[in-house]
């Protein structure tokens, strides 16, 4: 394996240990949103990345259940 | 082949398990490693994850990948989301891990190590990972719906309210005792006020950072945020070493509440992505790597148990808390073993992203044992320390003198030698004015992973160091759930108070948003301060009441759990959620009872107040206390946790009534009648 063949793999599992960290810590992953989006939903409208965060952070916190102990 | 090997593994397994048990049961005459605690355990989870869990996922719930879980139904890319196993097991385990296991084995540790490690293992097993993973089922099957709702659906909608004022009392206390917490640790203490304060404008930095300059990138302001987080624990030396600054951070306990209740009305107004979120990642990092680190740390180190398994103070007469072993134990240590506030995260974000069914076996009981795993740790760095120092940390002034030679003294003559120095010492080399009476677990866990990281890293000059780290890891997820604590109570107020005038209960209208914030910062500040105050201690009598609320409310989810399973018609099975309910039933209901009408002033609050009224009326001045005003305030206080213990009580009695007739209706009926979604509902349904 040449190493421009390396770089091409690592770049799509680096982004996918970036999406797993996100998913494990909570975090908005606007990326999986578009991926769901446009299986989704392809003629709905698509929010922008500020959008979609500020919705996150608003569901994510605004009115849940408690939190634990 | 293949099941040789298994079953060779899994005997190997239980033989690992054994040895480990043996070491610590047989080596009573001298100190244990503490390895071998942490092993038994660990074979203890691998042998109830891969039995238990199979038989209650297999036999019991029957649980069915064919069924379309709730965020396959509803898959929406926000809340619903289909989630890779391993992914939502850390998440979860993000969300039901916070400080309860860090203090309850803490303050449990005063018994020896035995009576406490016994706990959290059966506990887990029997009842905490048991109750998680029902909660989860029970919820999965109801399309992702909260306890309370559930409770509602299956056992009506009288259990459904009370169950929610239930929850709301106990998040009150919870959010007064944590940030109790929060006031011991950082009394007269510069370096570690100065971290904690020097959270927020880091968080406020990385709020503003994703929102505005590069909205959305979490990781990057998360990165910078650890790094500022770090500088900050390292200037924190300066700052205690600093003639100017140190006075400017050396905060007495009521300034500190006071700050703490100012902050809470503050932080929970403020929009979340300014520093609720950014705090929230803050603490989940440090927390899971914290986790990690000590527990590589105690494999490293391998420290032995200074604390004997088991100590005199089984008998009740404990400094920490009083109470007899039974049932004192198991409300001390709630979390880590079973803990009810599991059942609101199992049926809050949790059940909305399960991919299949199965996998809520790992996630429900597998996320417990990892949460039981923490506790025990936590009880192990407690363990770890000298049990002079432990005493000296955990102790009221009241009961042991407030400067280090009265507590050398009065500790040694309890058998636990220790002299003033090694006191003074401790202190010093954690960087601190005092160890004295720093109840609560977090400074204890604090000086014990010291010890362990110092150990396995830095040596002891780098003792201080992590001391304040874990200082401020602990205080940072606290700061965390109060803000957010706050919030969710506000909400929970509105929601009542919309039912007595209607206004009140639209979370747009400014005034009521103000009004439920007052009063949900009112309440928990009302027991915080009342604890900060309260000359004997606080901690002693906020954790027990915390400690019945909590196993109160895991009761209340078997209950429900129970009832679910007799409504599926799996009576066989019942025994399963049965069994640990009976048993939170009676030490809850016994410990709650005692709590109120134990005729020793120690352990009764109705006691304890009777004997300051009936001195204050007589003009008598009782120790701890000054003044006759202090008495009568004593008095009140113990009315109130009297009142609010005997609510708990009678509330639990209420439930068991209502789950007892709903099971004996169920009983009666020929065919199932649980409300879950049907499994036909695969069809055509998603969107």
């Amino acid at each position: 394996m040449t190493d421009s063949t390396q770089g091409a793999d690592r770049a799509p599992r680096w982004r996918a240990l970036c999406s797993t960290c996100r998913q494990v810590f909570g975090m908005p992953d606007y990326d999986a949103y578009l991926a769901h989006a446009a299986a989704r939903h392809p003629q709905g409208p698509v929010l922008t990345r500020e959008a979609f965060c500020a919705q996150y952070f608003e569901r994510k916190y605004v009115g849940r259940g408690p939190r634990c102990c | 082949m293949k099941q040789v090997a298994s079953v060779a593994i899994w005997i190997a397994v239980a033989i690992l398990g054994a040895v480990s048990f043996a070491a610590l049961a047989l080596n009573q005459g001298e100190s244990v490693s503490a390895v071998w605690l942490v092993t038994a355990g660990l074979c203890v989870y691998l042998i109830a994850y891969r039995f238990y869990s199979r038989y209650i996922a297999e036999r019991a719930l029957r649980l069915d990948d064919s069924r379309p879980t709730p965020a396959m139904r509803h898959n929406d890319g926000m809340d619903y989301v289909p989630t890779n196993k391993w992914v939502l097991y850390g998440h979860h385990f993000a969300a039901i891990a916070g400080a309860g296991p860090l203090v309850g084995p803490v303050l449990a540790a005063q018994m020896g190590f035995l009576p406490g490690t016994l706990w959290i293992l059966a506990g887990v097993v029997a009842a905490g990972a048991v109750q998680d993973f029902v909660v989860l089922f029970v919820s999965v099957r109801r399309d992702g719906k909260s306890l309370g709702e559930m409770i509602k659906m299956e056992l009506g909608p009288v259990p459904g309210s009370l169950a929610l004022v239930g929850v709301l009392a106990i998040m009150i206390i919870i959010l007064a005792v944590l940030a109790l917490v929060v006031v011991k640790a950082l009394t007269g203490s510069p370096w570690g006020l100065f971290t904690i304060a020097a959270t927020i404008p880091i968080a406020l930095l990385m709020g503003l950072y994703m929102r505005v300059i590069r909205p959305g990138r979490v990781g990057e302001a998360s990165a910078f945020g650890v790094v500022l987080l770090l500088l900050s624990i390292v200037f924190g030396r300066f700052v205690a070493e600093s003639a100017v600054l140190a006075p400017a951070f050396t905060l007495s306990g009521t300034q500190l509440a006071w700050a703490l209740i100012i902050y809470g009305a503050v932080a929970a107004s403020l929009p979340v992505w300014l520093m609720l979120a950014p705090r929230d990642y803050l603490s989940t990092f440090l927390k899971i790597g914290t986790i990690i680190a000590l527990a590589v740390g105690i494999y490293f180190v391998a420290p032995r148990l200074a604390m004997p398994g088991v100590t005199r103070f089984i008998d009740g007469t404990g400094p920490v808390f009083s109470g007899k072993l039974f049932p004192f134990l198991f409300i001390t240590i709630a979390c880590g073993a079973v803990s009810g506030f599991h059942s609101l995260i199992s049926s809050g974000t949790t059940p909305k992203m399960i991919e299949k069914e199965s996998h809520m076996r790992l996630i429900g009981f597998g996320g417990m044992l990892a949460e039981s795993f923490v506790a025990l740790m936590a009880l192990t760095a407690a363990c770890v320390l000298q049990p002079g120092i432990y005493f000296a940390m955990n102790a009221p002034t009241a009961i042991i003198g407030a400067n280090v030679a009265q507590a050398a003294q009065t500790i040694s003559s309890w058998g636990f030698t220790i002299t003033p120095e090694l006191i003074a010492q401790t202190a010093r080399d954690i960087g601190e004015n005092s160890i004295l009476a720093r109840a609560g677990g977090a400074p204890t866990l604090a000086v014990g992973m010291a010890q362990i990281l110092g150990q396995a890293l830095g040596g002891k000059s780098m003792e201080a160091f992590w001391y304040h780290f874990a200082i401020l890891f602990e205080a940072l997820f606290i700061l965390t759930a109060v803000d957010a604590g706050t919030r969710v109570g506000r909400f929970m107020i509105q929601d009542m108070l919309g039912h007595v005038y209607k206004p009140l209960g639209n979370t747009e209208y400014l005034p009521a948003n103000v009004l439920a914030t007052v009063l949900c910062v009112g309440l928990w500040g009302y027991f915080l301060y009342q604890g900060v105050v309260d000359p004997l201690g606080g901690i002693n009598t906020l954790w027990q009441l915390f400690g019945v609320g909590n196993q109160m409310l895991a009761g209340i989810a078997l209950l429900l759990c129970t009832s679910v399973l007799v409504k599926m018609k799996r009576e066989r099975y019942v025994w399963i959620t049965l069994v640990p309910t009976a048993w939170l039933l009676v030490t809850t209901l016994t410990a709650g009872v005692q709590k109120v009408f134990d005729p020793n002033p120690a352990i009764g609050f109705l006691a304890l107040a009777n004997k300051f009224s009936d001195a204050a009326a007589s003009g008598k001045v009782l120790a701890p206390a000054k003044t006759i005003a202090e008495m009568q305030r004593v008095a009140f206080n113990n009315y109130l946790d009297a009142v609010v213990c005997g609510l708990f009580v009678l509330l639990v009695i209420a439930m068991c009534v209502f789950a007892l007739k709903v099971c004996l209706q169920a009983l009666r009926q020929a065919k199932p009648t649980a409300c879950e979604i049907p499994p036909l509902a695969a069809q055509g349904a998603s969107a």
